[in-house]
């Protein structure tokens, strides 16, 4: 089976340098234990945060050179019509840009290719792919996936392959010029980033009924057995969590 | 020098709002000056119902298990504020449980199960009909996976993960929340959790849309949730946790007992710095911080730091011998009794 890893040019949250997406090298690992060929494809400027993606278990790179104002779509689905894999990795979303986690989608829905989201494991199918995918809480759901298909991967995926500097040096850089459109005009105003405060409670309503949130203490509904016979007791436990269950 | 005293009895006169059938004073005002009721009007409960919008909102629902969840609220309570007076709020979900209080006006059901590629060909032909100002969803796991295949369906762009909205504009981050981009409210828009209130007027009336039909192209072909061993789970994302303190003395039993109940198991400091439970099971402010739903706590007394711990958790459940414990006071279920003769109870109660 062929595969192809999205690449973005991803920035370290903390110092701003540049550096692989964590994910996105999870991608290739899920796609290495899987068996498949993977090459990675990459939309812009290319860099030596893009060619660190070799030392973590990827043996070709295309690099798509567009330039910034450009959508990365074009170019990406243009790749992808010439490589026809079977399948596509992406990260959740790219790091650095609009960040809408949106160019998985466009690129299945431009190329005809099924979609899952938030893969954390991934196997061979009678009819196609099998993806596990993450759920909030920790809960997993099995799909079976038509392939074709473009698949983004979660956080919680097994680990990357650890980096090998033997490979960082022989991978092979492909480096060509990208279909360049220029990406669909959207107007808006960017400034700093500012965090806001996240509602606590039932927060909203009245100034009173905010007011009473906030002072009153919330009694829990306490109920309190004092005492009692350990096994009257693990029923009322029971009992209890038959209520969220 | 003399001057008008105030007459006490006037005064309280003024403020007096009924007198039978018990006195009532209002020193607030509230009620207006001199208002002398002598029964108060029970008001009908109020209920509105926006006939003939002038444009649609939309607003589409997880539901997690038929329940829509805190954060289907809050999407429904951006949709209200963007709606306004004249607009009518269209909710999308697999049920429309209690929807009318929280804001929506109509109702159209969603496919139920986990089909996203049903539900987005419902929407965007819904959107083609209806012709919506905005088509709001939560930024969830699902919620964020319909809306990016609905914008994708639809050839919109998708202003995603909204932190403050407002009628004139909606803020969200990007470039790895190193700036944020500020519009006007979008098409199709995603809100992320916690940052905009739920709706808490007057209830509105829900009334059904006519379904829509809409062909399906199938690229996911089967679904199904999988068994996940609960002590796999990361502690921080648990919706169940077992926890062990001092109290607790048999921690094979313990260990046992978790993976019976299905909970993730966790730990106080004390257990953890004694090396009886690994430092990974940790709970509190230099441990874990739970998103846990339920936290049951077995000879835990409760000192600040673990309760630090366990500040987002709503039910808590507790076993400890001190009556006067942190924890008990905490607690939903406060059992006064030794932890450890109540394990194997419970054990044999889940055998049973």
């Amino acid at each position: 089976m062929k595969a192809v890893a999205l690449l973005s040019a991803g920035v370290h949250p903390r110092s701003g340098a540049a550096m692989p997406v964590p994910v996105e090298l999870q991608a290739i690992a899920l796609a290495r234990r899987l068996g498949c060929e993977v090459a990675g494809v990459h939309a812009g400027q290319g860099g030596p945060a893009i060619e660190d993606c070799f030392g973590h278990g990827l043996g070709e790179i295309v690099v798509l050179r567009i330039g910034d104002g450009d959508d990365p779509l074009a170019a990406i689905a243009g790749e992808i019509a010439v490589q026809k894999p079977d399948l596509v990795l992406a990260g959740r979303r790219g790091q650095g840009g609009a960040d809408t986690g949106m160019l998985p989608y466009l690129l299945a829905h431009a190329c005809g290719m099924a979609i899952a989201a938030d893969a954390v494991g991934l196997a061979v199918a009678a009819d196609g792919l099998e993806v596990v995918q993450a759920l909030p809480r920790g809960a997993r759901r099995r799909l079976v996936v038509r392939l074709p298909a473009v698949v983004t991967v979660h956080e919680s995926a097994p680990p990357a392959l650890p980096f090998v500097y033997r490979d960082r040096l022989l991978g092979r850089l492909v480096e060509t010029a990208g279909v360049a459109v220029a990406a669909p005009a959207f107007e808006f105003e960017a400034r700093p980033y500012r965090r806001r405060p996240k509602l606590i409670g039932e927060a909203g309503g009245s100034a009173e009924a905010r007011l009473r949130a906030a002072t009153e203490q919330k009694s829990a509904g306490g109920k309190l057995m004092v005492n009692p016979e350990p096994a009257e007791a693990a029923l009322a436990i029971l009992d209890f969590l038959k209520k969220f269950r | 020098m003399s001057r008008i005293r105030r007459d006490p009895r006037e005064a309280l006169a003024a403020v007096t709002i009924a007198v039978s059938p018990r006195l009532r004073i209002d020193r607030a005002h509230r009620g207006g000056a001199g208002l002398m009721v002598a029964e108060a009007v029970v008001e009908a409960p109020r209920r509105i119902f926006v006939d003939n919008p002038e444009f649609y909102v939309f607003a589409v629902g997880d539901a997690p298990g038929g329940v829509l969840s805190r954060h289907d609220r809050q999407v429904l309570g951006a949709a209200r504020m963007l709606a306004g007076g004249k607009g009518a709020v269209v909710f999308f979900a697999a049920t429309q449980e209690a929807a009318g209080p929280l804001g929506a006006d109509r109702f159209m059901a969603l496919p139920g199960g986990y089909d996203p590629e049903a539900a987005a060909a419902v929407l965007a032909v819904a959107v083609q009909r209806y012709a919506p100002r905005h088509v709001l969803f939560p930024e969830s796991a699902d919620g964020g996976d319909l809306a990016r295949r609905v914008a994708a369906l639809m050839g919109a762009p998708l202003f995603d993960n909204v932190e403050a909205i407002s009628a004139a504009s909606a803020i969200r981050p990007a470039a790895g929340r190193r700036v944020e981009w500020r519009a006007a409210p979008g098409l199709v828009m995603t809100i992320a959790a916690d940052m905009v209130a739920p709706y808490h007027g007057v209830p509105h009336e829900v009334a059904a849309l006519e379904p829509v039909a809409a062909p399906v192209r199938r690229g996911i072909l089967a679904a199904a949730a999988l068994a996940v061993d609960a002590a796999e789970i990361p502690l921080g994302q648990a919706s169940v946790v077992l926890s062990a303190g001092n109290g607790v003395k048999d921690f094979q039993g313990f260990l046992q007992l978790a993976g019976a109940m299905r909970a993730t198991p966790g730990a106080s400091r004390v257990v953890c710095d004694a090396g009886l439970l690994p430092r990974g099971l940790q709970v509190g402010a230099s441990g874990t911080v739970l998103d846990a739903d339920v936290y049951i706590a077995f000879g835990i007394s409760g000192a600040p730091q673990h309760l630090q711990g366990i500040g987002k958790v709503e039910h808590v459940v507790a076993v400890n011998t001190d009556l006067h414990a942190a924890m008990i006071a905490r607690a939903e279920l406060a059992i006064i009794a030794d932890a450890q003769a109540i394990m194997p109870a419970l054990l044999e109660a889940l055998r049973a």
